[in-house]
């Protein structure tokens, strides 16, 4: 692995250069928290946080997306429009380590071997991470129960290391390192600066006291479906869509026609297993009729199904469901309740 | 804080061991600083769990509609007038509700604490008579409650819940001074096109989670408007039209009804300031039907009434 | 790279109404595009998205066989938001398929095998399918015997009667019709499909059965293939759950970690039998 560095003064003029030739999405400060946004200038970026309010997900996979739109009047024919794909490429910078790991996660999903999601895939193509490790874990974060750490290399393809006045750049891709090696700012790594760096991390990574046996909780999982641990531990949950919507690994969407006029569009939207009708049938048959079979669900897709499918759990411990949860439904806890059990 | 956790858990233990309830709703310690959580008791030895303090910002209202169980509710003021909005709506029944009845005086906003703190995270938190010590990495500071207090418990003019079955604790004073109003009538006094701006972009920040409908305890419809597909009156994506129309249709459904307990505004995680609207149409049904929502179990709800004397004809 | 979101256009060629409450209508359908045609290949069991823009889209079981070329048909139960808006269709407009999508009946599995198909009201689509398919000069030599139970509430309620009739004087299938209530002219059996199953006891040896049918059917002719010594293994069931995207992707229709377009809709009960009841 090759180590480069930069001088945080720097950082400013790199964004501004890379601004003139991609799109560069970084953390910007907006309405008193922090979210992902197309900058133009490289001061916009806000790089002192703990992690985003929404996760960084929306950049591929966007709340609502135009899947093909067509004309409805008379004698317009077939007339269906796919919408055309980004040419530009793009760079997502200051990005967390946990939530880059997510993008892996999704790929699973989107980019699989029968089928594949064009929407997704193309941002994924022509997008360059680089992300940012955190000296500071947050209080709700437990990425290392699922496997990443606050300095994990997975999806990013540069990974930044805060050591004071510089960063380290931890060059993880062969894309990650064409991009690095276009700036003059990027300089060889120096000694001394490493060994700042493995402190950093070091200290880092012990900062977070979570330790979840998440292998143990999928094992458990094979024989709780029809555990009555569900109904008390469901009660208090209010089946909105905040710990979906705001997790970086959610991925459920909704297909629906919207139409103005004589134009329509088939729209792809951000649905939530924690809906009540998410699986009712037109025939008013619902399987998940009450908030226990949805929890349920929610509980067992990501620590049990998924990683059967995948073999890795759809969770990657960034700790925004804990935070954002009106009722502190606390993932952490649930997951020990069923190590208990 | 103390006693009255402890008045909760002996009161809650009197009625589960005489067996006047299957079942009571309360509050205990959260999984992380500043937060208090939804508890679900139903045997004397789970009654320990619960606690009182200024974290305990749900209103537990929202769980009673529908339900078959006889409950003992703790609730605040503004929780007991909502448990009276659903007696009146025949959602729950006067007989089915024990209301352990708690004085208030406000609870905490964390978000403005967090704001406050400026990034920096808080590992613990102690709570005082009148303040609360804060700690964590470097951080070490003390503030007062009521300087971070919600903004729907600053303006509240009932503290103390208006029926209880029991009291625990002394009652509290009203603040007959405060102009609850205020600042509605400041959003009022602007021009349309600041007040569309103004509206725009708070709901713009909207992520359709539905927290806000899902934490009311008046939203309680078996299906809501906005999951109607037959016919579909809104649509599912984030575009201002839908979103707007959601808001403002939420808020007409529960004028007359709403008791401004901010539950809605408090589990939003965007931070839109729902109370917006819901406050104006609070202030609209006190000025045209000199009605205030969950006071007493006698009063007419008058946007649930109709009588052949309305000055009005039917609906239009 | 091929959109998989992305609906062909098909011409709405014949409109049949099945049953006298006329909830129920058989849709042709042919591909605009020849080159889309050449394309779709699809074996019995399998679903297709249907599309009606501006209202929406929704899954349905191809209820033509792939030995019948040139066109699809599709039988469609008026019940929601899609289904009316297909009802409301006229002969000559334009529609949109996306497919075809799922797995198809274990036919390799079925061929020198006997074959019970077991059909209850409107979910007898792609049983017709099947039926057609091992029906057909090419492919019939392969398969062994054919026994068909199918039921509805009322003779009026049954599909596809003109093939029915067709069906029954054939010597290379055995069809037993049942309605739960007759009425004045009916003059075959008389009672529920899983008491019916009962009654024909179908021996289970070297044969598969096959059930497609409404939850209650189901729930009660599993008892009785049970108790006819039918294994699991050989017992094949076609699911239904609400869908969106029919490619495994939106989370809709998942049971534990199977989801029912992408790994079904058909499964043998043995697979069922693993995966959490919540269907």
């Amino acid at each position: 692995m090759q180590e480069l560095e930069i001088a945080k003064t720097e950082v400013v003029s790199l964004l501004n250069t890379l601004i003139r030739k991609y799109k560069v999405f970084a953390p910007v400060e907006q309405n008193g928290f922090i979210t992902f946004q197309e900058i133009h200038s490289g001061s916009e970026a806000f790089l002192d946080y703990i992690n985003s309010k929404k996760p960084p997900k929306e950049i591929f996979f966007p709340q609502s997306e135009r899947l093909f739109s067509y004309n409805l009047s008379k004698g317009a024919g077939w007339g269906v429009e796919e919408p055309t794909l980004e040419e530009k490429q793009k760079i997502i910078f200051g990005i967390r380590p946990c939530d880059a790991r997510s993008l892996v996660l999704l790929d699973n999903v989107f980019d699989g071997k029968l089928y594949k999601d064009p929407y997704y895939t193309d941002k994924r193509k022509n997008t360059t991470i680089i992300a940012i490790g955190c000296n500071q874990p947050g209080s709700t974060c437990f990425c290392t129960s699922l496997g990443g750490s606050p300095f994990s290399q997975d999806g990013s393809d540069l990974l930044l290391v805060d050591i004071g006045q510089k960063y380290i750049i931890q060059v993880v891709t062969k894309r990650g390192e064409k991009l690095a090696k276009e700036h003059n700012d990027v300089k060889k790594a120096e000694e001394h600066s490493l060994s700042l760096m493995r402190d950093t991390m070091e200290t880092a990574e012990a900062l977070i006291k979570s330790k979840i046996e998440v292998q143990k909780v999928t094992e458990k999982l094979d024989s709780m479906f029809d555990d009555p641990f569900w109904d008390l531990v469901s009660e208090k949950c209010l089946g909105c869509a905040i710990c979906t919507y705001l997790c970086p690994t959610c991925y459920c969407f909704d297909i629906t026609d919207e139409v103005t006029g004589q134009r329509g569009e088939r729209v792809r939207t951000w649905d939530s297993c924690a809906f009540p009708n998410f699986t009712l049938q037109a025939s008013g048959v619902n399987p998940r009729p009450s908030s226990k079979e949805r929890l349920r669900q929610r509980i067992m897709h990501k620590f049990n199904y998924f990683v059967a499918n995948h073999g890795m759990a759809a969770c990657v411990g960034c700790g925004r469901c804990i935070k954002e949860c009106p009722v502190n439904l606390d993932i952490q806890v649930i997951l020990n309740s069923i190590l208990n059990r | 804080m103390l006693n009255t956790s402890v008045a909760i858990r002996d009161i809650a233990k009197k009625l589960l061991d005489e067996k006047k309830v299957d079942l009571i709703i309360g509050f205990e310690k959260g999984s992380v600083p500043l937060r208090s959580t939804p508890c679900f008791v139903r045997s004397t030895s789970e009654a320990d769990r619960l606690i009182w303090n200024v974290n305990c910002e749900n209103n537990l209202a929202k769980y009673l509609p529908k339900t078959k169980e006889r409950v003992g509710i703790v609730a605040k003021g503004c929780d007991v007038r909502s448990i009276i909005g659903l007696i009146k709506e025949n959602q729950v029944t006067k007989e089915q509700v024990f209301i352990i009845g708690i004085p208030c005086k406000g609870m905490i906003d964390r978000r403005k604490i967090e704001a406050k703190l400026d990034g920096k995270e808080i590992i613990e938190a102690e709570e005082e008579d009148d303040t609360i010590i804060l700690k964590g990495h470097n951080l070490r500071e003390t503030i007062k409650k009521e300087e971070f207090l919600h903004n729907s418990c600053k303006t509240c003019t009932h503290r103390n819940p208006v029926i209880y079955d029991v009291l625990i604790g002394d009652k509290v004073v009203e603040d007959q001074a405060v102009d609850e109003y205020r600042e509605v009538k400041e959003f009022e006094a602007q021009s349309h096109d600041e007040r569309w701006q103004s509206f725009s972009d708070e709901v713009s920040k909207c992520i359709r989670c539905y927290a806000c409908r899902n934490a009311c305890p008046f939203c309680y419809c078996q299906e809501c408007f906005v999951d109607s597909s037959q016919p579909q009156w809104i649509g599912k994506t984030t575009n201002l039209s839908n979103t707007a129309i959601f808001h403002i249709v939420r808020a007409f459904h529960i004028a007359g009804r709403c008791v401004d307990c901010g539950a809605c505004d408090r589990a939003c995680p965007m931070g839109i300031d729902l109370r917006r609207l819901t406050k104006k149409m609070e202030m609209d049904v006190k000025e045209l039907f000199h009605y205030e929502a969950g006071i007493n179990l006698e009063d007419v709800p008058p946007l649930a009434t109709f009588n052949p004397d309305d000055p009005q004809e039917f609906i239009m | 790279m091929k959109n998989p979101y992305l609906p062909l256009p098909m011409r709405v060629e014949k409109i049949v109404i099945e049953t006298e409450d006329k909830n129920i209508k058989t849709f042709s359908v042919k591909f605009l595009n020849d080159e889309d045609e050449a394309n779709f290949n699809y074996l019995p069991g399998q679903f297709a998205q249907l599309s009606v823009l501006g209202e929406g889209e929704a899954p349905f079981g191809i209820a033509s066989s792939p030995t019948q070329p040139g066109e699809l048909q599709f039988t469609v139960n008026k019940a929601g938001v899609l289904t009316t808006a297909l009802h409301n269709l006229e002969e000559g407009e334009i529609i949109g398929v996306r497919g075809p999508l799922g797995n198809c009946f274990p036919l390799e599995a079925f061929e020198s095998k006997d074959t019970i198909i077991i059909g209850g009201g409107f979910a007898f689509t792609t049983l017709r399918s099947l039926i057609n398919y091992i029906l057909h000069q090419e492919n019939r030599s392969r398969f062994g015997n054919v026994v068909v139970i199918y039921g509805a509430r009322s003779p009026g309620l049954l599909l596809y009667k003109d093939e029915l009739e067709k069906w029954e004087v054939r010597t290379d299938l055995d069809l037993h019709l049942t309605v739960d209530r007759a009425d004045k002219d009916w003059q075959r059996k008389v009672g529920v499909v899983p008491n019916i199953v009962k009654e024909i006891a179908p021996s289970p040896e070297n044969a598969y059965a096959v059930v497609c049918g409404p939850p209650l059917m189901i729930k009660f002719t599993l008892p009785v293939l049970r108790d006819l010594d039918f294994p699991p293994e050989r017992i094949v069931l076609s699911l239904e759950m609400k869908m969106k995207c029919g490619i495994g992707m939106c989370g809709r229709c998942n049971i534990g970690n199977q989801y029912v377009c992408k790994d079904g809709p058909i499964f043998t009960l043995a697979h069922l039998n693993e995966l959490p009841s919540e269907y």
